[in-house]
């Protein structure tokens, strides 16, 4: 599994309320939906919401309420980062931890996705089976720096 | 003719007849500064004294009696030369002067144009150069999103298939499903070493340069490969490494280094035999050896070993080709070289690296490793 932790940036400013049960997955890719949530359900036995697109995750976060959002990054319309610009002007998300998935880990990219407020990047292609786990240590990072 | 001296030729007998009717030297003067204009008009010296032997002739028959008239023509005669004649010696020093110049111009402009052609044939080949790098680069580009992709649900669904999600499989449909997965696998590493690479050589691999200890980060590589080396069979023992040896690398980096050295031991090692690691003090710097018992490099192989894509065709064993390139070039971006010695039966990878003295290095504890790489 292949990470990029963000070490310090942002973290203080989120406060995690509750442990992780919810996660949202915004990912156009219908199989790349089907795997990651069959692994997110079956290994980590969350609750998974599945979104096709930016427009439809900025729908339904505000009334899913994730405590994590795993957001692809190139999508047709709108992207990943613009989609986290208007996840974090909508009350309810405003705060919400963001983990990037995504095929573009060219160093222009990273430094870009370094620019926006998430937790960090899991790049593609990744092992389903191990990525409950790689959620989990981040997750736990990331409780551990806010505290 | 040309029309400056045709001009003269008008002008000229008119002033100096007046010269010798009585005019006095503002007449002379008149009939100097007519030459004059002449010869700045490009009418040569001998070319004005004809003008003026003609005219002086014609003048003195017309006015004058043959003995009062010798003073008179040898006088303006005399003012004619006297005045002309620097003139002409000027205006041959400039045609000199002009024609050395024309020559100078004519060689500067073949060198100029020369080194012009050179010049563009060189910016020509360079921007060929950014082009094909360019190109290089949009593929690698293409390559990382666009098989990335479909490589993740691939990738993915054999993995979750082989956790047993799907089920339990008859033999046969274990078998299928492993060499899928593994091939799988080496697809991921192609991509992710075509990456590497192409970071390394555009020279935006971040690398994050601390002192460590040699031994701990021998035996930490030894550790992480132990679950790729164990089902091959193959032992990875660490024989030995100089007590309290620093290096100052990027430990990332360097396990990449380590575990493609030991990976690629393991590979060509016969089943049942042991790779040894081995860190030893050579020359001013420490080494660090990994040998295995394989067939060895063969002959024809050695110059390209370290070259992309080199892997030999014969001794195909599942690699991407860039392992050892890229091995090469992280070492040698931590200040170090990378070598090997091959004979049947004895193989053995090394890199040199520069021994780390000082005592203390202070400050910063924990750096910011955002991009961590892989």
């Amino acid at each position: 599994m292949e990470t990029h932790g963000l070490a310090g940036e942002g973290l203080g400013k989120h406060v995690a309320r509750r442990t992780l049960k919810r996660i949202l997955l915004v990912e156009d890719d219908p199989d790349i939906q089907t795997v990651t949530s069959m692994a997110l359900g079956s290994f980590g036995g969350y609750t998974v919401h599945v979104c096709g697109s930016a427009e439809e995750a900025i729908e339904s976060a505000a009334e899913f309420l994730p405590d994590l959002i795993l957001l692809d990054v190139m999508m047709p319309g709108m992207d990943g980062m613009d989609t986290l610009r208007v996840l974090r002007e909508i009350p309810e998300t405003a705060s919400t931890p963001v983990i990037f998935l995504t095929a573009r880990v060219q160093p222009a990219d990273v430094a870009k996705y370094k620019e926006l407020d998430s937790l960090a990047v899991i790049r593609k292609p990744f092992e389903p089976t191990a990525l409950v786990e790689t959620i989990q240590d981040i997750w736990i990072r990331y409780h551990d720096s806010a505290h | 003719m040309n029309p400056a001296l045709e001009e003269l030729s008008n002008q000229y007998p008119s002033a100096l007849r007046e010269y010798c009717n009585g005019g006095g030297e503002a007449a002379l003067l008149r009939a100097y500064q007519l030459g004059r204009g002449a010869v700045a008009a490009g009418v040569s010296a001998l070319e004005v004294g004809t003008v003026h032997q003609e005219a002086l002739v014609s003048a003195l028959v017309e006015t004058l009696a043959l003995a009062e008239s010798a003073p008179i023509a040898r006088r303006a005669t005399e003012f004619f030369a006297e005045c002309l004649a620097p003139f002409e010696l000027t205006r041959r020093g400039f045609q000199e002067a002009h024609a050395a110049l024309r020559d100078l111009n004519q060689g500067l402009e073949r060198r100029l144009s020369a080194a012009l052609q050179d010049f563009e044939s060189a910016q020509d080949e360079l921007l060929e150069q950014k082009r094909m790098e360019t190109l290089k680069n949009d593929f690698i580009s293409v390559i990382s999103h666009e098989v990335r992709t479909p490589l993740t649900s691939i990738h993915g669904a054999l993995n979750l298939l082989k956790s047993g999600l799907g089920g339990e499989l008859n033999p046969q449909g274990q078998r299928l499903l492993d060499a899928a997965y593994r091939n799988s696998q080496r697809l991921v590493r192609l991509v992710n070493d075509l990456l590497d690479l192409q970071r390394i050589e555009s020279g935006t691999m971040t690398f994050n340069l601390r002192p460590v200890d040699l031994r701990s980060l021998l035996e930490q590589a030894i550790e992480a490969s132990q679950a790729h080396a164990g089902p091959l069979g193959i032992k990875l023992v660490l024989q030995g490494a100089p007590t309290g040896a620093r290096v100052r690398v990027d430990s990332d980096r360097m396990m990449q280094v380590m575990t493609n050295l030991l990976s690629n031991a393991a590979k060509f090692s016969p089943r049942g035999e042991t790779v040894v690691v081995e860190a030893s003090r050579h020359n001013s710097g420490l080494r660090v050896g990994v040998t295995d018992r394989g067939p060895g490099v063969p002959e024809e192989f050695h110059e390209r070993i370290f070259q992309k894509f080199a892997q030999a065709a014969s001794s195909d064993r599942g690699g991407s080709g860039l392992g050892l390139s890229i091995t090469k070039a992280i070492v040698e971006h931590m200040s170090g070289r990378v070598g090997f010695q091959s004979e049947p039966g004895r193989t053995t990878f090394y890199f040199d690296l520069p021994e780390w003295r000082r005592t203390v290095s202070r400050g910063k504890a924990s750096e910011n490793t955002w991009p961590a790489g892989r």
